[in-house]
């Protein structure tokens, strides 16, 4: 069976077209799903999907065939994520990134709850795209210290110090909103 | 984390409405396979000639910079 991986991942080493379309078949659920945790826009997770594997399909030389194409993929999606959340911080400042759609958890009231909602979005689209990524992960999607560290290519503690920054800065972009979590 | 950030964490996740769908709803292979296929964008070769003619226009008089600067 491993072997059977290590021999189709060779052959999309040396440019293979169908050993290519297995591993996107494979992989591109996962990917996406890894990618819309951090943006949090179905469409521009399937863009950025489709920009994964272009560009490790264009950096394909490079792969050793030994080491798991999951967790090198999944590094490749994060850092076009993270550039992702950077271009849109600088072109809507104050897009937040936590788009409407419908609930899995309890929302706000709405007789008073759109305003403040509305405060925490703008407050949370403030926050760098390092530190909104780590947020977003953590504390919105749930996700393991462990599985965004690997992730994002640092510690553990990198990712608290990061989670902490983020809680930090965004508990200060509140309170300049009037509100106080 | 503690009281204080729970809390923040909660008007969070109320706000973003809860973890996102993670599941993919349509193939993305065909877009892939399009793009696979579409020949490399080529630049003409006078596009590079006129650069390199720029190039060597700046090294040689480089008081133009501000000038091709303002241009620009």
């Amino acid at each position: 069976m491993t072997g059977t991986v290590e021999a189709e991942l060779e052959q999309f080493t040396r440019g293979e077209i169908q050993a290519f379309e297995t591993l996107f078949r494979g992989y591109q659920g996962e990917v996406y799903g890894w990618i819309v945790r951090i943006v949090r826009d179905p469409g521009a997770a399937e863009d950025l999907t489709l920009e994964t594997f272009w560009r490790i399909y264009r950096a394909r030389a490079r792969f050793d065939p030994r080491r798991p194409f999951g967790a090198w993929a999944r590094r490749i999606a994060t850092n076009l994520a993270l550039e992702h959340l950077s271009r849109r911080r600088a072109e809507r400042p104050f897009d937040d990134g936590l788009p409407v759609r419908p609930a899995t958890t309890p929302t706000f009231d709405p007789a008073t709850g759109a305003d403040l909602r509305a405060k925490v979005v703008a407050a949370f689209g403030e926050l760098p795209a390092k530190l909104r990524a780590a947020a977003t992960l953590a504390m919105i999607e749930e996700t393991p210290y462990a599985e965004i560290a690997e992730a994002l290519g640092i510690s553990i503690n990198g990712v608290k110090s990061r989670v902490f920054r983020a809680v930090r800065l965004l508990r200060r972009c509140l309170e300049k909103r009037g509100v106080r979590p | 984390m503690n009281e204080r950030d729970e809390a923040l964490k909660e008007l969070l996740k109320r706000a973003a409405g809860g973890p996102t769908d993670r599941a993919l709803k349509r193939d993305l292979w065909p877009e892939m396979r399009q793009r696979l296929e579409r020949p490399p964008v080529r630049v003409p070769w006078w596009d590079w000639a006129l650069a390199a003619a720029l190039l060597l226009c700046l090294l040689l008089f480089p008081a133009t910079i501000p000038a091709v600067l303002y241009l620009l």
